[in-house]
């Protein structure tokens, strides 16, 4: 009953003491706040869909200026069949390009492109490498392991204290972004919402892990996170089986498959089906704790003297 | 309100102990022994030794602990039992104090060996529950007032909130901080960071104390308050173990010393008999001079000198009682004679020198 009345206490305790990470904080606020004035600008200007995307790329027409001359076409005294034609296509393009590729846009660019494998990881980090981490740089994590808590029940309990923050971080920051992104974000959360939960939950495990054997785990975090979330992560090939997020995007994918959301090259991306990623995921998650706090109840701090 | 002094773990609720406290008696049960290299380096376990009543487990016991840093070592073959009372852990810097500490506060884990707190392995939690551990590490969670981490680490060691709340105010009170801890901790000096340290310890009102330089940056007053609590707690048949660089500081405090150095327990016991052994064990030394046979002839006529032995390398091997009165002897023939001393080396080195620089100012 005491043990369990003091491991309760320790989750509160580093659930509250996680909200003094300042400077983590204010680094995840400011990246949340640049985010959001992109969507923010994106919507306003109505740039969640494919008109202003140049066919082919670099130099060629828009998608816009094409719905346009269709449009001009539509117009001409044309024969019957012809002006059914003209009109069709003119309807079709504009229903595609205009209407329905919001959410293809939003996914791409924020959700794969930014969310994914940037924001959410560093979101995260912020939060998952601080509950071990800092107080053991701080020095301070010698009075928890001197009270009488088993060393695995304490590697939870900072564990579950800081779930509740990258969840909130992660999931309330990816909705405040699909929100200020109109309909197409508001069908993205719907959707993705699952896989951003999974996602975090198995790259607060690493790092967490990481927050209780690296020194400045931060620093390692954030390497990691640069290096193989988000540069192998976008990289051709196997390197990126490594990085959480590759898994989150395919389950994305496979979430997001009936409204014709897939890798721009699957052949290149090799992207693995959705249960696989979701067993990939809840594998990591549950490996990575069990692990750490097998390892954590063995560890020794020399700092702390 | 409950005697904090008298109340017992949270696992046990906040009964009473259980008949009248008793203070235990500080005899050394063994008696002090001394061991210079040759002898104890041999004998891995030689310096045990136990405190209190020689009845039931002990509280604290270190059986024949090793512990290595890499290619250090820190401690080295420890053999200890420790019941009631407190005692005084001394030695130089890198002597070992702090691991030997930190072995018993289960933050470190021994190479070899096992060290047991009321008979189960420090590292444990279950250990945990009857050690109060105040470290020399100055590190607090800053941005609280004393009171809200006085009564945390309560919370911690399972207490509910209102038990925290009784038994932090009971603490603070002990320690002399009750006015004060309302304070943020950012702002404290050292003595009262240390007072709250104490008090951290005490909380959970453990049966032994592991106190690392508990009086270091504490006033006289506070000082004296603190000493005054520590023959308190031990009367109460608490088991304080408590290091320090100073052995007056110590000796105001209790008798019985441990006395560290290169990873060993270099003696153990009442300081008085550890002095009078220490003058009366002979020290070797290697002692070379341009005129060797006229410092050996001199050095015979020396009362202090047990034994004097050639070495292969027309080196003196000296063998010498009072090593104090021995060197000024020594310093004294060097001028008078006019010798060139071209080597000089205490053998026993890793004892007599801590013991001596220690000790030195005493007898």
């Amino acid at each position: 009953m005491t043990g369990s009345r003091a491991f309760f206490y320790l989750i509160l305790l580093s659930w509250q003491r996680q909200a003094r990470a300042h400077l983590m904080l204010w680094i995840a606020g400011g990246l949340l706040a640049f985010a959001a004035f992109l969507v923010l600008a994106n919507t306003w200007n109505g740039r969640w869909n494919m008109s202003y995307w140049r066919v082919p790329g670099g130099g060629g027409v828009t998608y816009g200026d094409q719905i346009r001359a269709f449009a001009m076409a539509r117009d001409l005294p044309l024969a019957g069949s012809a002006a059914s034609v003209t009109q069709l296509a003119w309807s079709t393009q504009r229903l595609v390009v205009d209407d329905a590729s919001g959410f293809f846009v939003f996914s791409n660019r924020i959700v794969f492109f930014l969310f994914t494998t940037f924001l959410m990881p560093l979101w995260t980090l912020s939060f998952a490498t601080e509950g071990l981490g800092r107080e053991r740089e701080a020095g301070n994590l010698v009075w928890v392991l001197s009270r009488p808590l088993s060393r695995p029940a304490i590697y939870l309990a900072k564990f579950l204290a800081a779930v509740p923050w990258c969840l909130a971080l992660n999931m309330g920051g990816f909705a405040l972004l699909c929100v200020l992104a109109g309909w197409p974000g508001i069908l993205a959360l719907a959707i993705y919402w699952p896989a951003v939960l999974m996602g975090t939950l198995a790259l607060a495990s690493l790092f967490h892990f990481l927050g209780a054997f690296a020194r400045r785990a931060s620093v390692v975090a954030i390497l990691y996170a640069f290096f193989l979330e988000t540069i192998a992560g976008n990289l051709p090939g196997h390197l990126k089986r490594l990085s959480i997020s590759f898994y989150t995007r395919c389950l994305m994918f496979e979430q997001a498959h009936e409204f014709g959301i897939q890798p721009e090259r699957p052949s290149i991306y090799l992207p693995v089906s959705g249960s696989f990623a979701v067993t990939v995921l809840a594998t990591v998650s549950i490996v990575l704790l069990v692990a750490g706090a097998w390892i954590f109840a063995r560890k020794e701090y020399l700092e702390l003297t | 309100m409950p005697d904090l002094l008298e109340s017992t773990d949270p696992s046990r609720g906040d009964r009473a102990l259980e008949g009248p406290l008793v203070r235990a008696p500080l005899s050394l049960v063994n008696g002090a022994r001394i061991a210079n290299k040759s002898e104890s380096l041999e004998a891995k376990d030689s310096a045990a030794a136990e405190l209190g009543p020689k009845t039931g487990p002990p509280v604290l016991f270190f059986d024949r602990v090793s512990r290595w840093y890499g290619p250090v070592i820190g401690v080295n073959g420890v053999t200890l039992e420790l019941r009631s009372g407190i005692t005084g852990l001394v030695g130089h810097n890198g002597s070992g104090k702090s691991t030997l500490m930190r072995l018993a506060a289960g933050h470190l884990r021994p190479d070899l060996g096992a060290v047991l707190v009321e008979g189960r392995q420090a590292w444990t939690a279950e250990a945990k529950r009857h050690v109060g551990y105040c470290p020399e590490l100055d590190t607090y969670y800053e941005e609280m007032s004393g009171r809200r981490f006085i009564q945390c680490m309560a919370r911690l060691s399972g207490f509910s909130r209102a038990e925290a709340r009784s038994r932090g105010d009971e603490v603070l009170e002990l320690v002399g901080m009750a006015d004060r801890a309302q304070r943020p901790l950012a702002g404290y000096s050292k003595g009262m960071r240390q007072r709250i340290k104490l008090a951290q310890a005490l909380i959970h009102d453990p049966k032994l104390l592991l106190l690392d330089e508990p009086l270091s940056g504490i006033d006289p007053i506070g000082r004296r308050e603190s000493i005054q609590l520590f023959h308190k707690l031990a009367g109460r048949g608490k088991c304080l173990l408590i290091s320090s660089h100073e052995l007056e500081e110590l000796e105001k405090l209790t008798d019985h010393v441990a006395i560290m150095a290169a990873g060993r327990i270099a003696a153990v016991g009442p300081l008085t008999q550890i002095r009078d052994l220490l003058d009366d064990h002979p020290l070797s030394i290697r002692v070379a001079s341009d005129q060797n046979k006229v410092l050996a002839t001199a050095l015979l006529d020396c009362d202090d000198v047990v034994g004097l032995d050639r070495l292969p390398d027309d080196a003196l091997l000296v063998r010498a009682r009072n090593p104090r009165r021995f060197f000024q002897r020594l310093t004294e023939l060097v001028i008078s004679e006019h010798l060139e001393i071209s080597h000089l080396e205490s053998l026993d080195e890793s004892t007599h020198d801590v013991l001596g620089y220690l000790l030195g100012g005493k007898s």
